[in-house]
């Protein structure tokens, strides 16, 4: 494809590779004359600019010149890398003169552009080449076979490179070596080309074929082989190009003849060695492969010939040629359409003349349309074969997971000739981790969750605080798994009841002395005997009168009210007790609207047990003690919301300090949706390891939580969802699938959350469970093949995917599984219920297109088929590498609360002295806890739990209108989710969200059904003659856990070796052999892959060795 | 397998371990000229100057040939997963001129189109972020980008950028799908208001970005100039939430620059260089969270680099998958460095 042109009659010179922008110089030529005779001449350049879509070249100077050129070079002489100094233009005159040109200086503008010049040639200088190796030397060639080897550095007097060849002939062409630095090759229209060892000062080699036809006008070396060069033949009768190799001189390696007539110039790529042009009185220009022969591009020119023609240096796509009719062309060998540059030009045209009315003849021009040469539109075809400098040999791609791709094609030293070697073709994948520290830290967390040491966690992150805002952090994190929490915290925030108590009879002994008791004492002595007097009643006017008369008709009010109004505080109180509690709680507010004492507020507080009051109207600065009050004396089921109410006045309120502190409020009130949002305006997030330290405390929190209150706080608000979810993309950019998936939130139907969960299950390798066709979070986009086809109403448009981009994973309507009596009854749950179990999610947008079935009673209805489900949460995957009692797990049965010490009758106020952290001796909470969360061993089956729950007690669950979407749900039903100490209104299980994935499972093979019978068989004897909970426990967790291996038996994805190996556990296991059972299974797992079998075999070894103990 | 370390980059930066996990024969009859793997990281997808597309299920380690794609009439230079929301979807992308969009269809992968309308080779081929449909941006050395929209049943809609690059647009890479003010949650049940937006590099030495407007038309929106030579390959970094956009660009020229861009009206891109090469380097590519960028380069050598806390970009490791050149790419790296 033609790129550019210029009208001239002149030799050309691309500027060297390393110069940018790229240059063209041309140079008038001295062969050729244009039709004006002018014998003017000029050297000119011009700038190769590829943003310009015209075709007109940038000419940047133009110098006349008295000289006409037969050769035109531009040498890199005292470039350097960065291109500053242009290089040296080095042209052959007609008179045998060679010049020295300083293209920065033409481009300038100076008047002074010759740096130096040499007329020590024989008539015209029509060979030039640069040495590649040494830049500083240029070799010349003129007539009477003369030959000079030219220093840049030393100019004045040129070398020879050994004696001149006789008969004296006219040099036509010269190259040096592309190889060898000291050979240099020259060739003569005579047909003869010799070559010259500059070592040796002499010719080593002549090459001639001897037919005397061979008129030499193009001589090239290989780019790559030293011992082969081409020579091309002007003479019509033999239009060819010679391949010699030197190594074999007597005849040519290969004859090109793809020209008619002479060839007048060849060019080879630097850049590709398949590559080398060849012009010819044909008019032809083409491009083949000297190594084959093969013909890979003809140009599309004009009748006219080319007597010059240039490969760019810099741009290898790019080449250049020079044409009789007076032009010079550049070319792009890529091929490609004209036909925008073409359009370009007429539009050029066309906003040149102003479009309008430009000859004043009060027609506007009628818009040019260009005669549409073509149906065949323009297409230029490519190289046939591509070139080098296009085919990557190398590359590295990311992709999910932290994977790094790669390959690389190891570059051959093609031997000389030799046939391309064999090579393996092999792609790398890599596990690039750069965040060990986040690594480990995670890895430590994780390991926490499952072994419970949260106690020496928190307290090895005390000791390692480096500020004492997180030293607080933690101390408050470490008091939800200690006793007496509440004490503690008050501990914290420097209230040590013991320390008090001291304090206060400190106090009392300096304002009263030694003697308090004796005091007392005197004055019981002195009060009782003065009850046996008599004394007088005074009904006269005065205030004491009028107190006893209203006293004695009994009208109590009245007289508290004289009281009050004498300032007899102390009578007045009196007075109301005696007058029965409405008028002592009038007369108290009556005595706080009097008093004015500094602590007359807490104590109206403490009274009216307003704590609310406290919270809201408190001094900042006394939020300590704001919330000791309230940890002191709040009810549970208001304390988590003053806890709250606080924090955010802190972080609303208070200054960027008081802002933090709002944290330990969140903490105390276990609302860890708040405390990330605090901790997150507080923090900068970006970062690994702050997002590990906000992290660990959520996770440890949402474990107190857990642990406290035995509430369902596997719930997620949207922020802790998007941490939790930036948390496992970071895991997962580390390799750790496996943390990442234990880390994400389960039970959450936010579509980034579902769509990280199923790539990252994906990832691990998994079959997602049960499942023939996987299936993806995503509304599928049909993509039919071929022509359309018949699918009417499938017409999904991709254009407004936005609108059907949601997770398959349907939500299912929410069940509580303890309501049920029976399992029919699921599936009768009205439709209408099902977003409240998202939980504050958004819930579907209208758009939401149900796929395939719609009724969401037939998504639920094939549930009693896999029974040892029905109640847990079960992830939508398997997840085999998860440690076990992951840290979002549900609460297992064991993990009951710790029984705390509780009154009975919660009685404020009474002084920091009775732990009230743990849940009120609520019935229906207490039941709650019970409820066994663990699974129901398998025996029972299809069988549901029967609920313990009182009959007819209303399941808040269900009803409640949970949260408005976008408020997190723990702020909105504070009072349901609760807070430490807070009663229990919400331990309901739900049945989570189900993705439809998990109702087909196929039926297990009936050569394997033995398997399951024989462990569910085991299992079951082990737990019936088990005694102590804990193995109970390790039990029930193996019988779910086996669910892997069933699964996998159905999918029939084992290889044959684990099954057998399988088999004869069991045989083992029915000949009660289970030392041999743990050898064979020994030998499975170090004989199978560990990712196949990692799910189940640890569980399957826990069951041979419980029933090894046991020996059942 | 082994592990390979860089001796200390300075102060703060921890190790970085690249350990090869997997070693995939392809069986590859020529050169690779690119290898990809899938949304999930379980199959791996590469092309070859042998003329066919290969797909592998890579997971657990192993290597397993899934489909052998023969219908290249020449190099196959580079192939694109589609997003798995609409299927398992391959595009490839050749020296014929043509890209084949591929197809899994009840476990075969076929063609299930043939897009034919460029001039010269087709150098690259992205996809458009999912939330846009099933769209592909396509650049060829006939200096057009094509951009393939699916419109249902078997129908692609072609819309071309005629002379994007003078000579040839080596690469596309799709800006991710950021809604402006994306930071505002947008009203629910709207259709977000997305500007779709590409770069593209080529041999004119610039990097393009490119628009669409109102109309649908595509338009030029930046011109981004600091490269002296074919621009080899562009990569827009993945959207972290943050405002700031961010795009590298690597050349023959052996540099490689990393444009960002604060503004919200997306107009001022400032260039940094990351490093300057000794050879041409061929490809830069993101990793999911953006923070680290491979780059690879003409002396067959792998790095990563990572921006440090000063906002200066540093190699943190020297990637080597053939064993037995260990100790050199470790020295050559240092050499790199200083």
């Amino acid at each position: 494809m033609k790129l550019k042109e210029v009208d001239r009659t002149a030799m050309q010179a691309w500027s060297p590779a390393q110069n940018h922008p790229i240059y063209l110089a041309t140079g008038t030529s001295a062969q050729q004359l244009d039709a004006t005779f002018s014998t003017n001449a000029s050297l000119e350049i011009f700038e190769l600019d590829l943003s310009d879509p015209s075709l007109d070249m940038k000419s940047c100077a133009t110098f006349s010149s008295s000289h006409r050129y037969h050769k035109l070079i531009w040498g890199p002489h005292k470039m350097d890398s960065k291109g500053s100094v242009s290089g040296v233009l080095i042209a052959g005159g007609e008179n045998g003169n060679i010049i020295l040109y300083d293209p920065s200086k033409i481009i300038a503008g100076d008047k002074e552009v010759v740096i130096a010049q040499n007329d020590k040639h024989t008539g015209p200088v029509r060979a030039l080449d640069v040495n590649i190796f040494q830049t500083n030397l240029v070799a010349s060639g003129a007539n009477e076979s003369e030959i000079y080897i030219w220093d840049l550095n030393n100019f004045a007097t040129p070398m020879t490179p050994g004696a001149k060849t006789q008969p004296p002939e006219d040099i036509s062409c010269i190259a040096w070596n592309r190889q060898v630095q000291h050979i240099l090759a020259s060739a003569s229209p005579s047909g003869r080309a010799t070559v010259w060892d500059l070592r040796k000062n002499e010719p080593i080699i002549k090459v001639s074929d001897h037919s005397n036809r061979m008129h030499c006008s193009g001589l090239a070396w290989h780019p790559d082989v030293a011992t082969q060069m081409v020579l091309a033949s002007e003479d019509d009768r033999l239009p060819v190009v010679q391949m010699w190799d030197l190594r074999f001189a007597t005849s040519p390696l290969r004859v090109l003849e793809n020209h008619a007539r002479g060839i007048l110039a060849i060019a080879w790529s630097m850049a590709d060695p398949e590559l080398l042009l060849s012009c010819g009185k044909d008019a032809k220009i083409l491009c083949s492969n000297p190594n084959t022969g093969e013909v890979l591009y003809e140009l599309p020119t004009n009748t006219q010939w080319c007597f010059d023609i240039q490969w760019c240096p810099r741009n290898p796509a790019v080449l250049s040629a020079a044409s009789f009719d007076g032009r010079i062309s550049v070319y792009s060998i890529m091929g490609g359409s004209a036909d925008g540059l073409r359009q370009k030009q007429v539009d050029k045209l066309s906003s040149s003349f102003g479009n309008l009315d430009p000859f004043g003849t009060g027609q506007p021009l009628p818009p040019l349309q260009i005669p549409q040469q073509t149906a065949q539109h323009n297409i230029v075809l490519p190289l046939k074969k591509p070139p080098k400098w296009i085919r990557r040999p190398v590359g590295a791609s990311f992709s999910f997971g932290g994977k790094l791709v790669t390959f690389e094609n190891i570059r051959m030293q093609s031997q000389q000739g030799a046939e391309q070697q064999q090579q393996q073709h092999h792609v790398f994948i890599s596990q690039v981790v750069t965040e060990k520290e986040f690594l480990s830290r995670s890895d430590q967390l994780q390991q926490v969750v499952q072994s419970q040491g949260f106690v020496s966690y928190c307290q090895k992150k005390i000791d390692a605080s480096q500020t004492e805002f997180e030293k607080n952090v933690w101390s408050f994190l470490k008091v939800n798994f200690e006793n007496d929490s509440r004490g503690k915290y008050l501990e914290l925030l420097g209230y040590r009841k013991e320390d008090l108590g001291k304090k206060i009879a400190l106090a009392l002994n300096k304002v009263d002395g030694t003697d308090v008791h004796i005091k007392e004492e005197k004055e019981e002595s002195e009060f009782l005997p003065s009850a046996g007097k008599t004394f007088n009643i005074s009904i006269s006017g005065d205030i004491d009168g009028l107190i006893t008369q209203a006293l004695l008709t009994g009208n109590f009010e009245s007289a508290v009210d004289l009281c009050l109004h004498d300032n007899r505080m102390a009578d007045a109180i009196i007075l109301a007790i005696a007058g029965g509690q409405e008028l002592l709680a009038q007369t108290q507010k009556k005595y706080f609207a009097k008093s004015q004492s500094k602590i007359t507020r807490l104590i109206t507080a403490v009274v009216m047990k307003n704590w609310r009051e406290i919270v809201e109207s408190c001094d900042l600065r006394n939020w300590r003690e704001a919330l000791a009050a309230v940890l002191t004396y709040a009810k549970p089921d208001e304390f988590s919301a003053l806890c709250d109410l606080l924090g955010t006045r802190l972080e609303s309120e208070g200054d960027s300090l008081l802002q933090t502190q709002a944290c330990l409020c969140y903490i105390c009130a276990g609302n860890v949706e708040k405390l990330v949002a605090c901790w997150t305006k507080a923090q900068d997030g970006s970062n690994p390891l702050s997002l590990q330290d906000l992290i660990e405390k959520v996770v440890i929190l949402r474990k107190a939580v857990q642990l406290t209150q035995a509430v369902d706080t596997n719930t997620v608000g949207v922020l802790l969802a998007e941490k939790m979810s930036q948390y496992a993309n970071l895991l997962a950019a580390q390799g750790s699938i496996a943390a990442a998936l234990a880390f994400l939130p389960e039970n959450t139907n936010q579509p980034n959350i579902v769509q990280l969960r199923d790539r990252l299950c994906r990832a691990q390798g998994e079959p997602t469970l049960g499942q023939e066709s996987p299936k993806i979070p995503y509304e599928r986009q049909q993509l039919p093949k071929g022509r359309p086809g018949p699918v009417a109403g499938h017409t999904q448009m991709p254009r407004v995917p936005t609108q059907q981009y949601y997770p398959h994973v349907r939500i299912a309507p929410t069940v509580t599984t303890w309501s049920n009596k029976t399992p029919t009854a699921l599936p009768s749950h009205p439709p209408a219920a099902s977003p409240s179990d998202t939980q504050g999610e958004n819930p579907p947008p209208p758009g939401f297109i149900m796929h395939g079935n719609v009724n969401p009673n037939a998504a639920v209805a094939p549930l009693p088929t896999s029974p040892g489900h029905m109640h847990t949460q079960i992830p939508p995957y398997p997840q085999p590498q998860r440690p076990q009692n992951g840290w979002n797990d549900p609460p297992a049965l064991n993990r009951i609360p710790k029984k705390k010490k509780m009154p009975e009758n919660f009685m404020p106020p009474v002084p920091i002295t009775s732990p009230i952290m743990n849940p009120l001796g609520d019935p229906q909470s207490q039941m709650l806890q019970q409820q066994p969360s663990a699974p129901v061993p398998l025996s029972s089956q299809a069988s549901f739990p029967q609920p313990h729950l009182p009959g007819g007690q209303p399941f808040h669950g269900i009803q409640q209108p949970l949260g408005q979407p976008g408020m997190p749900p723990s702020f909105s039903k504070p009072n349901i989710e609760g807070a430490p100490g807070a009663p229990i209104g919400n331990t309901i299980q739900h049945v989570q969200s189900l993705p439809t994935e998990k109702i087909t499972k196929k039926p297990i093979p009936d050569e394997h059904l033995i398997l399951k019978t024989t462990f569910e068989d085991l299992i079951q004897r082990c737990l019936s003659s088990a005694t102590d909970p804990q193995t109970k426990r390790k039990l029930d967790d193996a019988s779910k856990r086996l669910e892997f291996l069933y699964d996998k038996l159905r999918e029939q994805t084992l290889s044959p070796t684990i099954i057998s190996g399988l088999h004869s556990i069991a045989r083992s296991i029915e000949t009660r052999n289970y030392s041999e059972g743990l050898t064979i299974h020994t030998h499975v797992v170090s004989t199978s892959n560990f990712s196949e079998t990692s799910a189940f075999m640890p569980v399957l070894k826990v069951v041979l060795t419980q029933a090894h103990k046991l020996g059942v | 397998m082994f592990v390979e370390r860089l001796p200390d980059e300075g102060p703060g930066d921890q190790h970085t371990e690249v350990s090869v996990i997997n070693t995939v024969d392809t069986s590859h009859e020529d050169m690779i000229h690119d290898a990809q793997m899938d949304y999930y990281g379980t199959r791996l997808a590469t092309c070859s100057s042998d003329r066919s597309v290969k797909i592998f299920d890579v997971r657990n380690g192993g290597q397993i040939l899934i489909a052998d794609l023969r219908g290249h009439e020449g190099p196959v230079w580079q192939v694109a997963w589609a997003h798995p929301m609409y299927g398992n979807i391959l595009a490839s992308c050749s020296y014929d001129r043509k890209v084949i969009i591929w197809k899994e269809e009840n476990g075969t992968w076929e063609k299930t189109h043939e897009h034919t309308g460029h001039d010269s080779s087709v150098n690259s081929v992205c996809w458009a972020p999912h939330d846009y449909g099933l769209i592909l941006a396509c650049g060829s050395s006939d200096g057009a980008i094509s951009l393939l929209t699916y419109t249902g049943e078997g129908q692609w809609e072609v819309k071309k950028i005629n002379n994007a690059h003078t000579i040839g647009c080596n690469a596309v890479s799709w800006a991710p799908a950021v809604v402006p003010g994306s930071l505002i949650d947008q009203p629910s049940g709207q259709k977000p208001n997305y500007i779709k937006k590409f770069a593209s590099g080529g041999c004119d030495n610039l990097v393009k970005l490119w628009k669409e407007e109102e109309d649908g038309q595509w338009k030029e929106e930046q011109k981004l100039e600091a490269h002296s030579d074919w621009v080899r390959d562009v990569a827009w970094a993945p959207s972290i939430g943050l405002p700031t956009s961010t795009i590298a660009s690597c050349s023959q020229d052996g540099r490689v620059f990393i444009w960002t861009c604060d503004d919200a009206s997306g107009n001022t891109w400032s260039p940094k260089l990351l490093h300057k090469f000794n050879d041409v380097v061929w490809h830069v590519s993101w990793s999911i969270t953006a923070n680290i960028l491979a780059v690879s380069g003409g002396d067959n050598k792998v790095t990563l680099w990572k921006e440090s806390v000063d906002g200066q970009w540093v190699c943190i490791s020297d990637v080597n998958k053939g064993q037995g050149s260990v100790s050199t790419s470790v020295t050559e790296g240092q050499q790199n460095e200083q």
